[in-house]
């Protein structure tokens, strides 16, 4: 239980608190001691003042009746007035042999002994006027104090203990639930989350960032398996073949070398659809943004169609460009310009002989696009948003060299770039629009 | 050439060693990133071919030791490693190339030769010539036989790139990369297209051809036999 951090923290605040009590009593103790001390005294000194005034004007007289009338009062103070020689005159002090200004007097009387607080005070003709306060009031109000201190503070602790264990228990059940969590998810449930209140506090929003990082997570394994999956399915024909070619090249020595050169050309394009599918991997795993910079789509678009026009030329089709205003987006251009020569390889693959194909860049409030469009026979319908799949080939166009991996990229990169990727019918044809998102 | 080979693979570096020494090149092979390391620093080469990936030392820091240590010979390195940003770490270490497993050893003959004979960065000409060909590259012009050839910017590039490898051959992805900045594999034959009107337009009608294939290798621009 003292492992929780949230009960050990309210066990600091309490006792902190309770040290706070303990030091603000003392303190209010003391002062407030002081001026009630103060408070009692002014009022014996008035007092006193009083009847020497009584004794200026009244005389002698006038003072032994005042004081003897002040002395039976009930609740009031304690009077007494001594004569010359130290005779007793009127009231209960009058006998106190005590000297000029304070003492403490020690009456014993029933029920208890009493101890007087007594302030004399000399009249002239040797009279001394004696006015006396209970000592003892100063310390009923003492205990009244602390008594009060008293309760105050076990009221702390009391609230201390049971709030910090009511707090451990709460955030000790939401940790619970996170730690539950991620032991579930080592244990191999990893479509659990962490449950979140909908408070909005903190601890909510670790649950929050917590789901995120773990859909992140599950993002980037569910790649990994595409990967490893399309590996052993998309591989494994082609390594068949090479190994079909090698057997047939042992087996009959005259074919041994167009056996090997089958073999090697094999290898070249195993090796390349390995290389894609890495490459999609690795794009897809998000590392690459550390490469963006601002770029031009316009000087990409004009480096790829000035590199492919001659060979799309040399078999009949063209290939033109339409940039008219820069393109600005945020990118890694080495990336870009290998979506766009994918886009453009497609197009020229697939668009048919004298086809004409055309690379636009535009500007405009949704954000730059980039726009590949070709008048061959386009695809169908519902098979337009499986072209992005990994593998996927249109049934015509399987006779045709391709590793089917050309539009994976290019939705990799666009992903990557917060763009969309839109397969259009041209009518004829298909036209590829990467929008990019509005700078800014 | 006196070249170095560092590969930890016993196999890998055997290989090479027979294929390079073939070749016509005097070969040491370093199988651990220390020796390589020592040998790398201590004996004056041609080349070294590093891997990339060596248990011990790694290829990169052998690479920024000979570096810092005031070894400038020309540094190809090997790595089964193919992201760009890989690419980029690589040449920002002090490599001078890089060349990605598995490769082809005409592609690897090819960049070895490239690095070996490069000139001293300093020295920067501002003309061009191979036997009657020539080019301005302060004018961009091009002239062979006295008369002035007309190229495109990227057939400028193209024939720049030839004229500074003159007489050793350059692969279609050192093109790729020289020329285009591609660095990654197209499927179209571009190189092989833009070469043809290149050579339509500098070898056609003027006798004696400069720009040859090289099968399963690449092009070499060479002065006639």
């Amino acid at each position: 239980m003292f492992r929780s951090t949230s009960l050990r923290l309210a066990a600091l605040y309490t006792a902190a608190f309770a040290v706070a009590v303990v030091v603000l009593g003392v303190i209010t103790f003391f002062s407030t001691r002081e001026t009630l001390q103060e408070q009692f005294d002014r009022r014996v000194r008035a007092e006193s003042a009083a009847l020497a005034q009584e004794y200026r004007t009244e005389g002698l007289n006038g003072v032994v009746e005042a004081v003897r009338e002040r002395d039976h009062t009930p609740g009031a103070l304690r009077y007494g007035l001594r004569g010359p020689g130290g005779v007793a005159v009127a009231g209960r002090l009058g006998a106190a042999q005590t000297p000029l200004g304070w003492s403490v007097v020690l009456k014993p009387g029933e029920p208890r002994d009493e101890a007087m607080r007594v302030y004399a005070a000399d009249l002239p003709d040797g009279y001394v006027l004696l006015v006396g306060d209970e000592a003892d009031r100063i310390e009923l109000l003492d205990g009244a104090l602390l008594r009060g201190f008293g309760w105050a503070f076990a009221g702390i602790v009391v609230l201390g203990v049971v709030g910090g264990f009511a707090l451990s228990r709460d955030v000790g059940r939401r940790l619970a639930a996170i730690s539950g969590t991620a032991e579930a998810i080592i244990d191999g449930v990893l479509a659990r989350r962490v449950p979140v209140r909908g408070s909005d506090d903190d601890l909510d929003r670790l649950a929050l960032t917590i789901n995120r990082m773990l859909d992140r997570i599950a993002g980037l394994m569910e790649s990994l398996k595409q990967v490893s999956s399309d590996i052993a399915h998309d591989l494994r024909t082609p390594l068949t073949r090479l190994r079909n070619r090698l057997e047939s090249g042992l087996a009959d020595p005259g074919e041994r070398d167009q056996a090997l050169e089958g073999a090697l050309g094999d290898l070249d394009a195993i090796l390349d659809t390995f290389a894609a599918l890495l490459r999609i991997a690795q794009i897809e795993g998000g590392a690459r943004r550390a490469g963006f910079r601002p770029c031009d789509l316009s000087d990409v678009a004009r480096t790829v169609v000035d590199a492919f026009a001659p060979s799309a030329e040399e078999v009949g089709q063209s290939l033109t460009l339409v940039a008219d205003a820069p393109a600005r987006v945020e990118g890694d251009p080495e990336l870009l310009t290998q979506l766009l020569v994918n886009l453009v390889e497609n197009a020229l693959r697939h668009a048919g002989p004298s086809a004409r194909i055309e690379v636009r860049t535009e500007t405009g409030e949704g954000g730059p696009r980039l726009v590949v469009r070709d008048d061959g026979p386009g695809a169908p319908a519902d098979e337009r948003g499986r072209l992005m799949d990994r593998f996927y080939r249109l049934e015509r166009s399987r006779s045709t060299p391709g590793s089917g991996l050309g539009l994976a990229l290019v939705a990799a990169v666009a992903k990557l770039h917060g763009a969309e990727v839109q397969l259009l019918d041209a009518g004829p044809g298909l036209e590829a629009r990467i929008a990019f998102p509005p700078a800014g | 050439m006196k070249l170095l080979v560092v590969e930890d693979d016993r196999d890998g570096a055997a290989y090479l060693k027979k294929a390079l020494s073939e070749a016509g090149h005097v070969v040491d092979v370093a199988t651990s990133g220390r020796q390589g390391l020592l040998l790398a620093a201590g004996e004056p080469y041609d080349v070294v071919v590093l891997d990339r990936m060596l248990p011990e030392l790694d290829g990169l820091a052998i690479l920024r030791t000979i570096r810092a240590a005031g070894v400038k010979t020309p540094v190809l390195l090997l790595t089964a490693l193919g992201g760009i940003d890989d690419r980029v770490e690589g040449l920002n270490a002090g490599g001078d190339d890089y060349l990605v497993k598995p490769f082809a050893f005409a592609e690897l003959l090819a960049r070895v030769n490239a690095l070996a004979r490069r000139p001293p960065p300093q020295d920067t000409p501002t003309e061009l010539s191979v036997a009657d060909l020539k080019v301005d590259l302060l004018k961009r012009t091009v002239t062979r036989g006295g008369q002035r050839v007309e190229l495109q910017a990227r057939e400028f590039q193209l024939l720049e790139y030839l004229m500074r490898h003159a007489g050793r051959v350059v692969t279609r992805t050192m093109l790729l990369e020289g020329v285009w900045d591609f660095h990654f594999d197209p499927k179209t034959n571009i190189v092989e297209t833009h070469m043809s009107r290149l050579r339509g337009k500098v070898d056609r009608g003027h006798g004696a051809e400069l720009i040859h294939t090289v099968r399963g290798a690449g092009y070499i621009l060479r002065e006639p036999d």
